[in-house]
């Protein structure tokens, strides 16, 4: 084997030069993105290390695996105010985001100026979290359940709406022409050849939203908008962890079958 | 013989069950269903004290709040400067750590590469369940043991995006080809090298995007972590609202807007290069 | 020197894939397993890296009972059986030189590996064995940029870095067209008289194991039922192991330049 004396190595990877600097920028970027992290976020480690956190560990963690069942009557009944929350707010949102969904549409609305103005208020609603909408509806007609529908309602628009946008773009043009070419007028066109087309994927995706609006509404409540959220924050004031923990607990096992459900019924619907 | 075969429409008539029944059938069905789900939201608006009245009397209460919004003052704007950088970096360190936690967990929560089944279901089910727990709770909790600030918030985040990352990866893990695994094995390689050399190269491109992608939903989460004291601008906007300072809560508004656009244009951009 | 005695393997959905085999294979032969599939030439040759586990009898590999090695025993048996698959089973977005250099893992310790230190040695092994199979070329580019032709050479050439005393090759060339297939059976052929490497290949070509084996083992519902030189077996040989007439499917045809894709 002669090889073994002389080695022949393999040719230097010859990388361009563009991809050298472009490689070096994204590293420049990473060391300047974590230094600027690590070097001004205020943690008070000496809190986070202390007795007292120890102490909190050893009463907290311990209560939350051990639900008060005592509470579960008052806690499922908040839960079943969070359903039903999230139901009408998913149901306002999903009949609201019907005309947006046509507005930005490109096969509906032949206009730049529609499509686009309408896609980017659905974008403007996408970017606020709803518990920050809740937060401005309490605000305005006080603690309520009605404050967390309200944020529901309009938080859900944004996604719904770009949901049923890219539905309807995406549907059989030939219907409504061969519609068109029978002489039937806009509404006719409307009822016969388009929604008849969009109903199940829009009825799977307003179906889709309620599971997230049902995770979303359970903690409206923390900031006093309604349903088994306030129940976690009064039992979290009063260190009533246990009661927590029966929260906890029915939140899993709700979210976990309206997951499920949901995605049983969706399945079936498209 | 000729004449039955020649008009197969009288052959296939049945007078009864005349066409149209089934569409009838269909037309039924579907109203039942409409009825369902009106009767529900009558239930559901009147228990939630939300229905069609209430909104018409609580709209001018919103209208004067919306009102009260405006103008936004302007000059706050520099002193939420600090608490919109903690909320940004405690998205970056949750979206690090959650990052690097994430791959033990999802190898060990897929079905191919987990060492047995009792690890790969346990480790399933544990993610499918903390997926089901929203992050403001996991606040909550946090802020219980650590106390108030930016700590809780991170440890919050990272724990709600580990169940995202970790359930999004092990698909991926799942559907990788597995014959150079089978390659690397049979030249000798033990299970870190098969890790490292057969999973990695083929899961890098999805694992950048959902890391980005997780990091845009870390955002947005952090925004909001205030609301429960665990750091972040959210802190400032629930202080204003309480002190009822409109002006100032638009301003901070405003800036989440901003704030929020740029991250997933810059992030979707990037995952669109990956990808 | 590999040895098989009275070695069995059923399934454990009870599938026969071994029968009761014995048979010895000498250093450096050139064996070709022909067979019908699911007559257990697959089940044969990854016995011997234990792939597979046969359940009963015993399976010698230089001497020693591999039946019972796991854990480092068993990798250290891999790392001196290598194996070459018919899907070349290549990493598709890593660069040939990372395929091929993953030949050393066997003999790397695991950190070393991680963090891609690799001696000199190592490197210059792997791509010498590159030029050996006449691709070393293509020494960066990803593996999916290559033809079959080209990835089957590159994973020969990963297995040829390994060192490996024996080479088992699954059904090499399955996927391939008749000119690439006999282009790889001549590298196989070629490093198995060079390195003196014992090779095992399992092919379901009758006229390319008679063109490339020194001996033909021939194999039918897990049972051995000839083994002999490459040079005593005629179609009739083949006929008696398939238990039916040679049909035209069972032969690539062709040669080296031959366009005919039969």
């Amino acid at each position: 084997m002669a090889q073994t004396t002389t080695l022949t190595l393999p040719p230097k990877k010859k990388i361009p030069r563009k991809k050298v600097i472009r490689n070096w920028i994204i590293v420049a970027f990473l060391v300047a993105m974590y230094a600027w992290t690590f070097s001004s976020i205020g943690i008070n480690w000496g809190q986070i290390f202390s007795e007292r956190t120890l102490n909190n560990m050893t009463r907290v963690v311990p209560q939350l695996f051990s639900p008060e069942w005592a509470v579960a009557p008052d806690a499922l009944r908040l839960m079943g105010e969070t359903l039903a929350m999230a139901y009408t707010g998913t149901l306002m949102a999903a009949l609201l985001a019907v005309p947006f969904g046509f507005f930005a549409a490109k096969n509906m609305f032949n206009s730049r100026i529609i499509n686009t103005s309408a896609k980017w208020s659905l974008d403007a609603i996408r970017a606020f979290p709803e518990i920050m909408l809740a937060l401005i509806f309490v605000a305005a007609i006080g603690p309520s359940p009605f404050a967390g529908v309200l944020a529901i309602a309009v938080g859900s628009i944004g996604m719904l709406g770009k949901l049923y946008s890219e539905v309807i773009e995406s549907i059989d043009m030939q219907v409504v022409d061969s519609l068109e070419a029978n002489g039937a007028n806009k509404l006719q066109i409307l009822f016969y050849g388009i929604i008849p087309q969009v109903i199940p994927e829009f009825l799977s995706y307003a179906i889709y939203r309620y599971e997230i609006d049902v995770r979303s509404s359970t903690i409206l409540g923390l900031i006093g908008a309604g349903g088994i959220g306030m129940m976690i924050q009064i039992s979290t004031m009063n260190r009533n962890w246990d009661e927590v923990g029966m929260a906890l607990l029915i939140i899993i096992a709700v979210v976990t079958v309206i997951d499920y459900a949901s995605s049983s019924i969706r399945k079936r619907i498209v | 013989m000729t004449k039955t075969t020649a008009n197969p429409s009288q052959g296939s008539f049945d007078p009864s069950n005349p066409p149209g029944l089934r569409a009838q059938q269909a037309k039924w069905k579907l109203t039942f269903v409409f009825a369902a789900i009106v009767l529900v939201y009558m239930f559901t608006s009147w228990q939630t004290g939300s229905s069609l009245i209430d909104l018409w009397f609580g709209m001018p209460d919103v209208w004067r709040m919306v009102g009260e919004l405006f103008p936004p003052n302007w000059g706050y704007a520099t002193e939420t400067w600090g608490r919109l950088s903690e909320t940004i970096q405690m998205a970056i360190i949750a979206t690090t750590v959650a990052g690097i936690l994430c791959i033990p967990i999802s190898l060990m929560a897929s079905s191919n590469i987990a060492p047995n089944k009792w690890v790969y279901n346990i480790t399933k089910q544990i993610m499918n369940i903390l997926r089901t727990i929203p992050d403001l709770l996991l606040a909550v909790i946090f802020v219980g043991i650590f106390g108030i600030g930016a700590f809780s918030g991170i440890m919050a985040l990272i724990i709600f995006s580990l169940g995202i990352l970790a359930k999004l990866l092990a698909e991926t893990i799942e559907a990788i080809d597995k014959n150079p695994l089978e390659a690397i094995r049979a030249s000798g390689g033990n299970t870190i090298q098969v890790i490292v050399y057969g999973v990695i190269p083929q899961i890098l491109p999805q694992y950048t995007s959902f890391t980005l992608y997780v990091f845009e939903i870390n955002v947005r989460a952090s925004l909001v972590l205030g609301f429960v004291g665990a750091g972040g601008i959210g802190q400032l906007l629930q202080r204003s609202i309480s002190f009822f300072q409109y002006g100032r809560a638009m301003m901070i508004i405003i800036i989440i807007f901003v704030a929020v656009v740029i991250i997933e244009y810059i992030s979707g951009k990037i995952r669109e290069e990956i990808l | 020197m590999i040895e098989f005695k009275n070695t069995s393997l059923v399934y454990p959905n009870g599938t026969q894939g071994l029968k009761d085999v014995n048979i010895k294979i000498n250093e450096g032969e050139f064996v070709v397993i022909v067979g019908l599939s699911g007559a257990g030439k697959s089940t044969l040759i990854r016995s011997v890296n234990r792939m597979v586990t046969p359940t009963d009898g015993e399976l010698l590999v230089d001497g020693e009972d591999i039946l019972s090695y796991n854990g480092r025993q068993l990798r250290d048996l891999r790392t001196k059986v290598g194996m070459i698959f018919q899907n070349y089973n290549l990493v598709k977005r890593s660069t040939v030189m990372k395929n091929v250099i993953a030949g050393r893992l066997g003999h790397t310790g695991t950190m070393r590996s991680i963090l891609n230190l690799y001696s000199n040695e190592d490197k210059s092994l792997a791509y010498h064995n590159l030029q050996r199979v006449n691709i070393s070329e293509k020494v960066h580019s990803r593996a999916d940029e290559l033809s079959g032709g080209q990835q089957q050479r590159v994973s020969i050439a990963r297995v040829l870095t390994q060192q490996p005393k024996v080479i088992l090759a699954d059904e090499p060339v399955a996927s391939l067209d008749p000119p690439t297939s006999h282009q790889v059976m001549t590298y196989l052929r070629k490093v198995n008289k060079e390195d003196k490497i014992t090779t095992l290949v399992n092919l379901h070509f009758i006229d390319m194991a008679m063109e490339y084996a020194d001996r033909i083992i021939g194999m039918r519902a897990g049972e051995v039922v000839f083994d002999g030189p490459a040079s005593t077996v005629t179609e009739k040989t083949f006929e008696e192991i398939y238990g039916r007439k040679i049909r035209e499917e069972d032969m690539v045809g062709g040669d080296e330049d031959d366009e005919n894709n039969g």
